[in-house]
């Protein structure tokens, strides 16, 4: 069931709303917008001043350039790790979290308190000690070193403790009553219902650790394990006034992060059908 | 895939010379000058038998940082020594120091890299993570190279005596100015024929530029530490200042000579003859200039030249520093190799072996210093352009050698020392006095120095 | 109110809503503790190894003399002392602060605002805004700083450009490199790059509001704005608690906008606590300061998250 509580009259308050979202609308646009349209102006028009708004003679020379790079390798490599971030996170976390809503055992504050602490904590300052950490297990320079400290931040955990909580605990119950296992519980009436929490998490881990440059930077050195946002920070510090090819580097960094987020965008609309039939 | 980098690395190759000094906005991948004929009689019967697989990082200093390049080196060096392996990652000026700080901690250091004394001497070397390459320094290098400049023996030189560099080329930095604007104002009568001006004629040239309706003329950037070279040559030279003392115990900014200096340009840029930008770094003055945007840069050398003559639609001429009395003193560039420390000795002759290959071999070293764009080190090269197409525009720079001052960048403190500079030239063009600006500067300075002998 | 909140599925709350029955003899409390265990061991298997310890090692080091190059040596509480006599350090504090008390709230009540307005809308128009105000965290923060950053350019830029064609200007502004105005730059560019995750929570949020429950609202004669406060903000509680807390960490962790658009200048005008313990480790690799500095902020970040959790929770009790 759609929820659309469309206007049913048109008033001067609703055209104002609507004007002020169209403004921001263009207004977060625009970066992106200015990104794709300047990866393929040639290098004249891409430094014009004043601005050239539109590329009337568009060439795809950038990204002839870009694929001189093995681009597709760094591509390759940052969805190896994304994925194999965003999965374990979900998993990991939606367990977690659910304990942490609808369980009540020993130690269950002090757990969920200490998680806050270590979300507080600048990720900047533990870079250092992971880096030993990551040495002393023979995982540094691997794409390991980059997924398993983005599984380990606790924001996914508390994410989905808020969305468990959510959770009624008459079904749980129900589920119990019916003589459902702890697992089967999990899976049959618990997952279900925090599936919009699971998509948004998705998304958020996967662009996170898509974005992180600054760990991918500390921990991956050889050229065989650059992900794209390196590819992209190294050809951009070689090549600081080349805008056009900088450009087509974020605009195709951006299309994937770009596809998972619409891939992902419709648990929400299956989350808000659900909640709408169960009342 | 490496081909596939290279070409990306190649485009860039120039781009940051010195802190990120640069960018490029070339992209013409210029052909390895490489002689292909290689003699087995280069090879040092010590190295025939070593085996070894050894790494180098390289900081993108001329076409060291392009892989086909580098790859053709390294195939040359292995007909006299087969049985090692060398692997080249190549790092940027932006993220490049962040990196080795990360190897240094996880200790997965390579065995070479490339770059300039002020970091592999007084910054890893002071820090006890480079090799003593006394070895390499034979009497005969120290005598070769001291002829050349005896700064870059000493550049090379730890506090400790021990030798953390093997030089392999230098170059002076200096201005460049547009032409074609400069003489549209009738300013070039300012310049002498050599490229040496005074500040008194620099004054006037600025004045005639805004006369003509130039709105930038130059701009004081100070946006970060990239490329501060630039405003430390132009304030050094402008009432002939030192920027350290002569055996490099202090920062002498204070100085009255400096402060002079730094009190001119914040005349200048009161009465609209000059520009200052505290969001603007080297690379995007560089790139104002490139674009005919603002009528002088600070940062220019050899390489820069080359990068930019092509893709510019004005001539860019190099000039030097103006002085009060016409002779300036030019900051210098020295570029080598250094080994880290990782302990493994084997590994450690290796890349001596390597290093001696680039540096001394009486082909490739000369050769090494032609991919670097700048001036061998070692007097016994001679020019090494001659019958190059560079040969020209060498030449001019190579006259600008005789200028090259002390080389200071080698002063204990100088990593907080940069961050304190630019944040100097904020303050003073923001309102606080010259004298406190400088007091701040030349304290915070002074205190990491001694901080860092202690 | 109560009772209707409690009959609602989807109801949410600080406070936990399970059955007191569960708990009915310690064998079952036995059994469930150990499941709760089980559950958690995967997620506390990383969290353990890849934050706990390092953060351990980090406060450990704060109260050492660590820098590259030299040996270990304890100093106790100095690095703490040293801090607090920093300038530097007090001012990117107090910018910090700045950015967190003008950045936060907006966020939050921002983005707060255009979800309340685009929940309503089709699935197509409710899918199209969220993605555009999702846009700019989707473009990466490296993308959008040179976007930004040519954008606020003094010689060339977009905004001098435009202000100065429309006769509000007549010299140009170097926007990022006037200590007037680059802070509040910072702000702008963070809040643009902050909205896209707290309007994708807010909007699945609101739609899990039961729709039964504001029209019974309606039916009584309550208006728009007490259907919100009445219904909806209790329901949405447990997102906006998250979405506080997460924001005020990232404000908080703010480094890589300031590393790359202004490092800390003109004049320290853009200093963050964050900046300046990125500057100390890996510029000057003075990692015991810089590690102390990471505690302290930590303990500023948990106290205030503590606070948040305590307003937040009173407010969804009512």
């Amino acid at each position: 069931m759609e929820t659309t509580v469309q206007s049913k009259k048109l008033t001067p308050g609703k055209v104002i709303v609507d004007i002020i979202l169209f403004l921001l609308a263009i207004f977060f646009i625009f970066p992106l917008y200015w990104i794709v349209t300047g990866s393929f102006k040639d290098r004249v028009a891409v430094n014009a001043n004043p601005p050239v708004w539109f590329p009337t003679q568009p060439t795809l020379d950038n990204y002839q350039r870009l694929f001189d790079n093995p681009a597709l390798l760094w591509l390759g490599n940052t969805v190896l790790m994304a994925v194999a971030a965003m999965a374990l996170t979900c998993i990991t976390a939606a367990m977690a979290g659910y304990v942490l809503a609808k369980k009540r055992f020993p130690g269950r504050a002090l757990i969920f308190s200490i998680m806050i602490c270590a979300m507080a904590l600048p990720k900047q300052v533990i870079l250092i000690p992971l880096l030993k950490e990551m040495s002393f297990l023979g995982l540094h320079d691997t794409l390991w070193a980059v997924i398993l400290p983005t599984v380990g931040w606790p924001f996914g955990i508390f994410l989905m403790k808020q969305f468990s909580e959510t959770i009624p605990g008459e079904m749980i119950e129900a589920a119990r009553i019916d003589g459902a296992g702890e697992v089967r519980t999990f899976v049959s009436v618990v997952l279900p219902m925090v599936t919009p929490g699971i998509g948004a998490l998705a998304i958020f881990t996967f662009i996170n650790s898509w974005n992180d440059y600054f760990l991918q930077l500390i921990m991956l050195n050889s050229t065989k394990s650059l992900t794209i946002s390196l590819g992209i920070a190294k050809i951009q510090a070689e090549m600081s006034n080349d805008y056009g090819l900088i450009m087509a580097g974020a605009a195709l960094a951006a299309i994937p992060i770009i596809a998972v987020f619409l891939a992902f965008q419709k648990y929400f609309t299956q989350g808000i059908a659900m909640g709408a039939v169960k009342g | 895939m490496k081909k596939q980098l290279s070409l990306l690395l190649a485009a860039g190759m120039t781009a940051g010379l010195l802190a990120g000094c640069g960018g490029s906005t070339s992209s013409t991948a210029t052909e390895s000058t490489a002689s292909s004929t290689s003699s087995a009689a280069t090879g040092e019967t010590s190295g025939d038998n070593l085996s070894a697989d050894i790494t180098m990082w390289t900081y993108p200093i001329g076409q060291f940082s392009d892989a086909d390049t580098v790859n053709s080196i390294i195939t040359k060096f292995q007909e006299s020594h087969p049985g090692i392996n060398v692997t080249v990652e190549y790092l940027d000026y932006t993220n490049g120091d962040d990196q080795v700080t990360a190897a240094i901690e996880a200790g997965t250091t390579p065995d070479i890299v490339m770059e300039g004394p002020e970091r592999l001497v007084s910054n890893w070397g002071a820090k006890g993570k480079m090799l003593d390459l006394s070895d390499l320094w034979t009497e005969d290098a120290v005598a070769d190279i001291s002829a050349t400049s005896q700064a870059v023996v000493n550049a090379c030189k730890g506090a400790d005596g021990n030798y953390y560099e093997y030089p392999l080329c230098m170059t002076t930095h200096t201005m460049a100015i547009n032409k074609e604007m400069f003489e549209a104002a009738d300013a070039l009568q300012y310049i002498n024929e050599d490229g040496t001006w005074t500040t008194e004629n620099f004054e006037k040239a600025l004045q005639a530029l805004k006369d003509s309706g130039v709105d930038t003329t130059m701009i004081v950037y100070c946006g970060g530490q990239g490329g501060d070279q630039g405003t430390r040559a132009l304030v050094n030279n402008l009432y002939s200042g030192q920027f350290t003392n002569a055996d490099h115990t202090a920062y002498t900014t204070d100085s009255d000579a400096n402060k002079k200096a730094l009190q001119q340009l914040l005349d200048w840029s009161n009465e609209g003859l000059i520009s200052y930008d505290a969001a603007a770094q080297a690379s995007d003055e560089l790139q104002l200039f490139a674009n005919g945007t603002v009528a002088m840069t600070l940062c220019w050398n050899a390489s820069n030249q080359a990068q930019y003559a092509s893709s510019v639609t004005f001539t860019p001429m190099a000039v030097a520093f103006p002085s009060d009395d016409g002779v300036p003193e030019l900051c210098g560039g020295i570029w080598g190799f250094g080994i880290f420390d990782n302990g493994d000795d084997t590994k450690a002759a290796a890349a001596k072996e390597f290093i001696k290959f680039l540096c001394d071999d009486p082909e490739q070293g000369p050769e090494s210093v032609r991919l670097t764009g700048f001036f061998p080190v070692r007097s016994s090269f001679g020019d090494v352009y001659t019958g190059t197409e560079d040969e020209d525009r060498m030449a001019q720079f190579s006259s600008f050698m005789q200028y090259l001052g002390d080389y200071y960048p080698v002063t204990a403190g100088w990593a907080e020392q940069r961050t304190a500079w630019w944040n100097m030239l904020q303050q003073i063009f923001t309102g606080t006095s010259v004298d406190d600006a400088v007091a701040t500067y030349t304290t915070t300075s002074n205190d990491a120095l001694a901080a860092a002998a202690a | 109110m109560a009772s209707k909140t409690k009959a609602t599925p989807a109801a949410g709350g600080e406070v936990l809503t399970y059955n007191k029955g569960t708990f009915r003899n310690s064998a079952l409390v036995r059994q469930q503790t150990l499941a709760a265990y089980l559950f958690l061991l995967p997620a506390l298997f990383f969290f353990v190894l890849f934050v706990v310890v390092p953060m351990v090692m980090c406060l450990v080091t704060s109260f050492f003399d660590y820098r590259m190059g030299k040996p270990l040596t304890f100093v106790g509480l100095n690095q703490y002392i040293k801090m607090f006599q920093d300038p530097t350090f007090l001012k990117a504090l107090v910018n910090t602060f700045i950015l967190v008390i003008v950045a936060v709230p907006t966020v939050t009540a921002f983005s707060l605002w255009v979800s309340s307005v685009v929940y309503k809308f089709s699935a197509f128009k409710r899918s199209f805004f969220r993605c555009i105000f999702y846009l700019p965290v989707v473009t990466g923060t490296v993308a959008v700083a040179v976007v930004w950053k040519w954008m606020f350019n003094k010689y060339t830029g977009l905004i001098n450009y435009v202000l100065s064609a429309t006769g509000v200007i007549d010299q140009n502004i170097s926007w990022l490199g006037d200590a007037r105005f680059a802070l509040g730059c910072i702000i702008l560019i963070l809040f643009t790059t902050s909205i896209g995750q707290p309007i994708v929570l807010y909007i699945a949020a609101l739609g899990n509001v039961d729709p039964s429950l504001i029209d019974a609202a309606e039916v009584d004669g309550a208006n728009n704005f007490q259907v919100f406060w009445h219904i909806k903000w209790p329901q949405i509680m447990p997102t906006t608690l998250y979405i506080l807390v997460i924001t005020t960490i990232n404000t908080f962790q703010c480094y890589a906008l300031i590393q790359l658009l202004t490092s800390g200048g003109p004049n320290h005008a853009t200093d963050t606590i964050m900046y300046y313990i990125y500057y100390q480790a890996f510029k000057l690799n003075d990692y015991g300061y810089g590690d102390a500095m990471g505690v302290i902020l930590a303990i500023i970040i948990a106290v205030l998250s503590a606070i948040q959790f305590k307003v937040a929770g009173s407010g969804s009790g009512d």
